[in-house]
């Protein structure tokens, strides 16, 4: 036991001491945060939308003005031909022209939208606004009182933004790509170097030395996160909704996971290339597969349950769960058992791979 | 008396050319050395002499035949005899970020001492050295730290693989003084070289390795005059290089 704590003691020297290593593996996931932090936000700017008022009758005023109320539009009027450039060259995203027999006299009229469908996804959502602005209208002319309306009442407490999925998608991630370095790479480096032959021919054993670097990254792993997460909730006010302690139990699981996985591929793996090339086959489908940047449920049918058993998508799902939705530990059983499976085989794979001797070769 | 004794030892590899045989890395050797000498393992590339000197550090498994190193057996009892040998190796890397001072009291902790770093870098004269990192050492400044790495246990017998390989000729002779200076303290020391200037300077006794065997062993005077080719008519001629060359031949080795 002494001889582990001589080596944590040692580890946790190293890697408070590599200073590259401790920004790149900050700088990624605090990058990522930032941008969608940003880009979050300007989701909720009006649409920016052109109006070619070639009526110029009291109705078409009244219309424009019901437009230029919603607070999803910021209406710019103007002639057809000025505003079908501005919509061409994408400052507008789409130009509605309303025709000169554009008038209340029981005749229907045809109003066009001018819009560069392949720029604008949010056609789906606009072109709706607008036709009930015009129901609005019509109904205002008619003196329709309607017979049905909707009152929509927030009961969730927090705001739900793509940088509040995003997050614990992070987190989960930045623990994967920490971990892993942290143990399988660093095998490959120490073995290559000659440093795990050196410590071999020393009487400290193969458990003192994977213990020591295991509680040196588990600790280091806890501190890397617990600064993303004051970042998260203090520069980008993301909430937290469910027990910290909580989230720290999901933290340390998938830290043991992937510090497992990590040391059974650097016990694979000979060379530095083939520790990388190792490195990405298991962590870029899991990037992408996990749930991190988008939720399962959009990925293809077919493959939903296989991406739901990856060890990542435990994670991400567990620490989202907490996160976002404010479960407790008993609300994301099964985030937590599949950890727990993924941890066990892990370990006895990792067990099993490391034989100093060969290591030592 | 005999600090290190082997009867035996083998050592199998796999054919790289063909799968499911085996050859012999290290084929039979025994060896017995006395406390107190200093002992040179001598041969060509790939003769078997890191394998054997790793076999006797319990680094590599013996396949068959025993070595007992102070009376104790080096396959039953490894950490026993680890806490009484110190191993200098041919690669002589460190973990990045740690200085010398750092790395000696690692090593110390490992053997459950606590010799101040201090008083290891100053037999190998390297005090002033104490806050670089090994990366920033000279050639001969590195092979003493790593020496001072093998003596924190203060080791009965030390084993040096090829230390002087690729250091220049001040390096070198300052080497074999750290190691005169060693071996006069009573340590028991076993090494390898290329080198038969070194050997013969150094070693008290040598045992020459060819393709896993050892071929020769006695004291450099005793190899001399048996197997230096003697010219007619001229009393004792040629060096250990020419002992060297007669036993293994002059073909060049991978």
């Amino acid at each position: 036991m002494n001889l582990t704590l001589t080596m944590m003691r040692t580890f946790m020297r190293i890697l408070s001491r590599d200073r590259q290593a401790i920004f790149f593996s900050l700088f990624f996931p605090v990058i990522f945060m930032s941008v969608f932090g940003l880009v979050g936000s300007a989701d909720d700017d009006p649409i920016e939308i052109g109006i070619a008022d070639n009526a110029i009758n009291s109705l078409s005023a009244d219309f424009i003005e019901s437009i230029t109320d919603r607070s999803e539009f910021d209406v710019v009027t103007g002639s057809k031909n000025d505003l079908r450039e501005q919509v061409v060259s994408g400052d507008l995203k789409l130009l509605l022209v309303i025709p000169d027999n554009f008038q209340d006299n029981g005749t229907p009229t045809n109003m066009t939208v001018l819009v560069d469908a392949a720029q604008v996804r949010e056609l789906g959502l606009i072109m709706p606004v607008l036709e009930q602005t015009l129901v609005e209208v019509e109904r205002r002319l008619r003196n329709i009182e309607p017979l049905f309306s909707i009152q929509v009442e927030d009961v969730k407490a927090r705001a739900q933004n793509y940088l509040s999925f995003l997050v614990p998608g992070l987190l989960a991630f930045t623990i994967m790509q920490i971990a892993i370095a942290g143990s399988g790479y660093n095998i490959v480096e120490y073995r290559r170097k000659g440093i795990l032959k050196r410590l071999f021919v020393t009487p400290v054993q193969p458990k003192n030395f994977i213990g020591g670097l295991v509680m040196a990254r588990s600790l280091f792993c806890l501190v890397q996160l617990s600064l993303l997460l004051l970042i998260a909730v203090f520069l980008l006010k993301v909430e937290i909704a469910g027990n910290i302690l909580s989230l720290y139990v999901v933290i340390i699981l998938s830290t043991a996971v992937f510090l497992s996985i990590g040391f059974s591929m650097g016990s694979l793996a000979k060379t530095q290339q083939s520790i990388m090339a190792l490195g990405n086959l298991v962590t870029f489908p899991q990037m992408f597969l996990s749930g991190i940047f988008y939720p399962i449920d959009i990925l293809p049918t077919l493959i939903q349950p296989v991406a739901k058993l990856l060890p990542l998508s435990f994670a991400a799902t567990g620490l989202r769960d907490i996160i976002v939705n404010g479960e407790s530990l008993l609300g994301i059983l099964p985030s937590l058992a599949g950890l727990a499976v993924w941890a066990a085989v892990a370990l006895v794979l990792a067990i099993r791979l490391f034989r100093w001797k060969e290591v030592a070769a | 008396m005999a600090i290190l004794s082997a009867s035996g030892l083998v050592k199998r590899y796999p054919k790289p050319d063909a799968p499911g045989a085996f050859f012999a890395a290290v084929n039979e050797v025994s060896l017995t050395i006395e406390a107190g000498e200093i002992f040179g393992l001598l041969g060509p590339n790939g003769a078997g002499k890191t394998t054997t000197l790793e076999m006797l550090e319990g680094l590599t498994d013996i396949d068959s035949g025993q070595a007992l190193i102070t009376g104790l057996d080096v396959s039953k009892e490894p950490y026993k005899v680890k806490q009484r040998i110190g191993v200098q190796l041919q690669a002589n890397e460190y973990f990045d970020h740690l200085n010398l001072r750092e790395l000696l009291a690692l090593f110390t902790a490992l053997y459950g001492r606590n010799t101040p770093p201090e008083t290891l870098l100053g037999r190998v004269n390297l005090v002033e050295k104490a806050n670089a990192k090994p990366a920033n050492l000279s050639g001969g400044q590195k092979q003493r730290f790593s020496i001072a790495c093998a003596l924190v246990n203060d080791p009965q017998i030390l084993f040096l693989d090829e230390p002087t390989t690729g250091l220049d000729p001040q390096a070198k002779r300052n080497l074999w003084d750290l190691v005169r200076e060693l071996n006069t303290g009573g340590m028991t020391i076993v090494l390898t070289t290329h080198n038969m200037e070194e050997a013969e300077y150094l070693c008290n006794r040598l045992a020459i390795m060819d393709h896993g065997r050892i071929i020769a062993e006695g004291t450099p005077q005793e190899l001399i005059l048996e197997y230096a080719p003697e010219p007619p008519a001229v009393p004792r001629h040629g060096n250990l290089e020419d002992v060297f060359l007669h036993l293994t031949g002059s073909a060049l080795r991978e």
